[in-house]
């Protein structure tokens, strides 16, 4: 049986042009984990199954087509039941399928098999970025797609991984079983990696799981799954696989920026520089759905740019972005972004675009509705 | 009752002897196969259920 | 069972003054009846609905057509060119829900309509007003579901499977109207089984058993209870959509306490069954077909019948195959995976019970045949694809990937819809008493064959490669695969023009046929004259069993 799988694998190599661990085009990658290649095995030894049934069926269909034909003068035989063929074709496939089933449920287990991981991730799956939290270490960041806008209208030339870059990927140590934590904040996301065979669905409210030990360094991509609305298609996924001290150090270093960040609560912030911050948010967070310029795409989501019941009231303001709209596609942000961020990004969509209400607010001042 | 068993199982597997059939339709209850063949669908469901949930530890 | 006669001309002719009942008029453009457009309102012939109905599907499949060449047209080539993500993302839900609910459907009720009182030996359908009612359901229930695309906001945006919370709190506000589409379109198919089931159940010929039915006759049997089983659950599953979107309830939202994955196993307990009602008609069709072409008797004609039967009660245990991916407990996986994989079985005994059938026979090619056999091949990769999709670890690479697109088009497109225009070419010169042009016919065949293939098959690969199914604009390493298939969907769209030719032409006119249009045919629509007169079978006619 082993060796069996193994030649069929073989063929696949064959049947796909190439047997590199990444996607070679054609195929399903053999992906960079163990659970990967086994899958891949998987796929390979019922695609062969199929091939070798279909060599079958499609053979005897063809040559009765041919050899029988009317204008060949064939006449017609009068046989229209044989209890033993019937028994056979039923159970020989019934033995074929308990033969995939045994393996196939052995790779099930492996799958559903998260303990003793060493390092916990959260994913959180949101219209339409992710957002990954490293659990027990302070350390959050969203992940939206960095592809220009201009590639994707074709003004510009469309890079290498066109739709599949982001502005901060997620970083994961190799050689460790890392677990996911996977939720939602507004509709069903799927968090797909093909190299690591990942696919899990981000529900909110529910907390799924899944996990992952990466055998190479290198940079896998992927996408969302699950269609989740307007921007769906623009949701790539990057991972980053470090070598574990890489990693270690890469994870003190950005516990230490976040730090840094918590510090700036404090102090009071000058207008241009929450403009400019609040700018950055806006982009990569609300831009998405209220469009940068300000004018959203009504009915679904309402334009800021001029909105007179945002620059009447700023609590007003404020509360929507912390707690979002209930019964909308606006999501809560308290939790999303820090105190600056959020403060920052209020003070921008307070002033841009021609709003001017010379509002600065301060990350202080969100901090104490926070709480 | 073996009978309707056994030709219900024939149904489920999808091969029966031309004669049993004639048989069956000719002089069984339509009622007791329909029953039988309810239960042991249930049955069905329970053995599979059964496995997956051992498998499954 | 003694076959019962319904007053048949009650309706019809309330206007007119009624001819004398009992009779096989010959001559049926001389029947008086209500004229213009009151004539097809209020029909209650079984014909003249079975045309009604084909005459919607077939609209209804250009409309969804073109909805799907909008789509090709965008992923022709990477980037966003002709339409905004939202724009795509309802023409990708609005393609799915007229194909599935407006086309296919209605099309094999269609046939169910004119053929099943022929192939029983029935004057019409049990219950004829009914009918007329299913019918004119539909029309309502689709402009509404069309209007939709009009309203701010646009029209159903979710795909053709609707998961909450997307189709609920995240929803344009059209979708209220969907729901109510959808719910009518459900009433006229239950109402449509129920008519099914009473006329195959009480109107056969005298003498005629339930195992002398022809397979047609038998699989809409067994669809119709699956309609009638499944189609209440979809209306109760919008039904919590429609209160979860207006009256505050939270069945799918998690914040109330709701459950979003409690909607797909309701969705799914309605949609695995709602695969299979789309499929075993065709099943019954291919099995008139592949005998009447081969001049031998259909192979294992009981197991062909025990065969969809278990299909029928396997369907509903498999359902969350559709869901490996949402986070099912190991032992629920373990189950769908272990019944998925025995559904494959019946499935395969069919297609063992034609080729047999082929084997020493005395075949020809005409195009009923020609669409008959490209479904059993085509159909028979989208059962392997399935297959694939069955081993549950390797599905979760491939679920939502273009490849699951693929494999359910295989089985729809070259499965279901051939099967469609097998029947329509098989039956029509029994519907108009002319032979289809041949040489018309061919050419539809074949580039409708070259054209699913382009379309279909490279979308294996880019499933496989990785492209994720329902986006407007995809990375650089799909493009050439997305450029066959918008290359082949235009190609087999546009093949479609010379079917509506073949049809028109025929209609009009063409090589007579006789009462037996094809000299292998032996079921009992082929006792009456063709054009089949609107009033057939008014004496039960003499039938005697082929020994089975
Ligand atoms: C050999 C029998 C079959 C097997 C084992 C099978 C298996 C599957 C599986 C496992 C999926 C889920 C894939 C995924 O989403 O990851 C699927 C999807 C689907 N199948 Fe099949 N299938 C079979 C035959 C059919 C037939 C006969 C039809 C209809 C005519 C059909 C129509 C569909 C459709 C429409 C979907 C996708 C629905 C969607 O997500 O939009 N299948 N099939
Ligand atoms: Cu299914």
């Amino acid at each position: 049986m082993r060796k069996m799988l193994a030649l069929m694998t073989g063929g696949g190599t064959l049947f796909g042009g190439a047997s590199l661990a990444h996607a070679n085009g054609w195929n399903m990658p053999v992906g960079v984990t163990d659970l990967s290649a086994e899958i891949y095995t998987l796929h390979m030894t019922i695609f062969w199954i199929c091939v070798v049934i279909g060599i079958v069926v499609f053979g005897v269909m063809f040559y009765s087509l041919f050899k029988f034909r009317r204008s060949k003068g064939a006449k017609s035989a009068h046989f229209h039941e044989n209890t033993t063929v019937e028994v056979i074709w039923t159970a020989v496939p019934l033995l074929i399928l308990v033969g995939m089933a045994v393996p196939a449920t052995a790779t099930l287990q492996k799958m559903y098999d998260a303990s003793d991981a060493e390092l916990d991730v959260m994913i959180t799956g949101q219209q339409w970025r992710w957002r990954y939290e490293y659990l027990g270490e302070d350390v959050a960041f969203n992940s939206n797609m960095s592809t220009p806008r201009a590639q994707i209208t074709g003004e510009e030339e469309r890079g290498e991984h066109y739709l599949l870059e982001v502005d901060e990927p997620l970083v994961l140590p190799i050689n460790r079983k890392v677990r996911f934590l996977l939720t939602a904040d507004d509709v069903i996301h799927s968090w797909w990696v093909p190299d690591f065979a990942v696919k899990q669905d981000t529900i909110p409210g529910f907390i799924n799981e899944n996990w992952v030990r990466i055998n190479e360094p290198g940079i896998y991509r992927g996408q969302c799954a699950e269609l989740c609305g307007m921007d769906h298609g623009f949701m790539p996924i990057v991972v980053h696989a470090m070598e574990e001290d890489e990693f270690d150090q890469w994870l003190v270093e950005r516990k230490e920026a976040a730090e840094a960040e918590a510090m700036g609560v404090d102090r009071e912030w000058e207008m241009d520089e929450l403009m400019e911050r609040g700018e950055q948010v806006y982009g990569s967070i609300c831009a998405s759905c209220h469009q940068a310029d300000g004018g959203g795409s009504p009915p679904a989501f309402p334009g800021l740019a001029g909105n007179q019941e945002l620059i009447d009231d700023v609590d007003w303001h404020i509360d929507v972005v912390l707690n979002g709209v209930s019964g909308t596609a606006m999501p809560a942000f308290r939790s999303n972004l820090n105190p600056v961020e959020l403060a920052a990004v209020v003070t921008y969509s307070r002033n841009a675009w021609g709003n001017d209400t010379g509002d600065a607010v301060q990350p202080a001042e969100i901090v104490e509705l926070l709480e | 009752m073996w009978g309707v068993i056994k030709s219900v199982l024939a149904a489920f597997f999808g091969v029966q002897k031309e004669r049993q059939r004639r048989h069956d339709f000719e002089h069984g209850k339509p009622g007791a196969f329909i029953l039988v063949g309810l239960l042991m669908a249930v049955v069905f469901v329970v053995v599979i259920a059964a496995l997956a949930i051992y498998v499954a530890g | 069972m003694a076959p019962k006669l319904p007053p048949h001309h009650s309706l019809q002719h309330s206007s007119t003054t009624a001819t004398a009942g009992g009779q096989v008029h010959d001559d049926h453009d001389h029947h008086p009846q209500p004229r213009g457009i009151m004539r097809w309102l209020l029909t209650t012939n079984h014909k003249e609905i079975g045309s009604l109905y084909l005459i919607f599907s077939l609209i209804m499949f250009f409309i969804g057509g073109i909805f799907a060449l909008v789509v090709r047209a965008e992923l022709f080539q990477p980037g966003l060119n002709l339409i905004n993500p939202e724009f795509f993302n309802q023409m990708t839900t609005m393609h799915g829900l007229i194909m599935v609910f407006a086309a296919v459907m209605p099309a094999f009720t269609g046939l169910a309509n004119w053929m099943i009182p022929l192939q029983i030996g029935a004057p019409d359908m049990a219950l004829p007003r009914l009918n007329n009612f299913s019918f004119w359901l539909l029309p309502v229930a689709f402009t509404l579901l069309l209007s939709t695309l009009l309203m701010p906001g646009g029209g159903p945006n979710f795909g053709w499977t609707f998961y909450a919370p997307l189709s609920t709190t995240y929803a344009p506000p059209s979708t209220t109207f969907f729901i109510l589409s959808l719910h009518i379109a459900g009433v006229s198919s239950i109402l449509g089984a129920i008519n099914i089931v009473a006329t195959i159940l009480n109107m056969r010929a005298p003498g005629m058993r339930m195992m002398d039915m022809p397979l047609f006759v038998w699989t809409w049997l067994i669809t119709a209870f699956l309609l009638i089983a499944v189609m209440p659950v979809l209306a109760g599953v919008i039904t919590m959509m429609l209160m979860d979107i207006n009256f505050g309830t939270s069945f799918f939202d998690a914040a109330g306490g709701g459950d979003p994955v409690l909607f797909q196993h309701l969705f799914w307990f309605f949609g695995h069954p709602e695969v299979y009602i789309m499929i075993l008609p065709a099943f019954g069709i291919v099995s008139a077909i592949i005998p009447t072409f081969a001049r031998k008797r259909l192979f294992g004609y009981a197991s062909m019948v025990y065969a969809t039967a278990s299909i029928a009660v396997l369907s509903f245990l498999v359902w969350a195959h559709h869901m490996f991916v949402v986070g099912l407990p190991l032992a629920a996986t373990l189950f769908f995976m272990y019944t998925t994989m025995l559904i494959a079985v019946p499935t395969g005994v069919k297609v063992f019970n034609w080729i047999t059938t082929l084997f020493r026979g005395s075949i020809t090619f005409e195009v009923p045949m020609l669409f008959a056999l490209a479904f059993v091949v085509l159909f028979t990769i989208g059962g392997f694809s399935g297959l694939m999709l069955a081993i549950a670890p390797a599905d979760f690479q491939y679920h939502d990937t273009y490849f699951v697109v693929a494999h359910f088009h295989y089985v729809l497109v070259p499965g279901a819809v051939f099967s469609i225009m097998a029947a329509v070419y098989y039956w029509l010169p029994k519907w108009t008493g002319h032979y289809p042009s041949e040489i018309l016919g061919k050419w539809h065949f074949w580039l409708s064959v070259i054209g699913v293939n382009l379309t279909f098959f490279p979308m294996h690969f880019s499933g496989l490669a990785g492209m994720p199914r329902r986006i407007p604009d995809y990375a650089l390493q799909f493009a050439d695969f997305n450029l066959v298939s918008s290359l082949g969907a235009f190609l087999f769209g546009f093949s479609q023009l010379i079917f509506v030719w073949v049809i028109i032409k025929c209609v009009r006119g063409g090589v007579k046929a006789p009462a037996k249009a094809w000299d292998g045919a032996e079921d009992l629509e082929w006792s009456v004259p063709s054009p089949a007169p609107l009033h057939t079978f008014e004496t039960p006619p003499d039938f005697k069993p082929v020994q089975h």
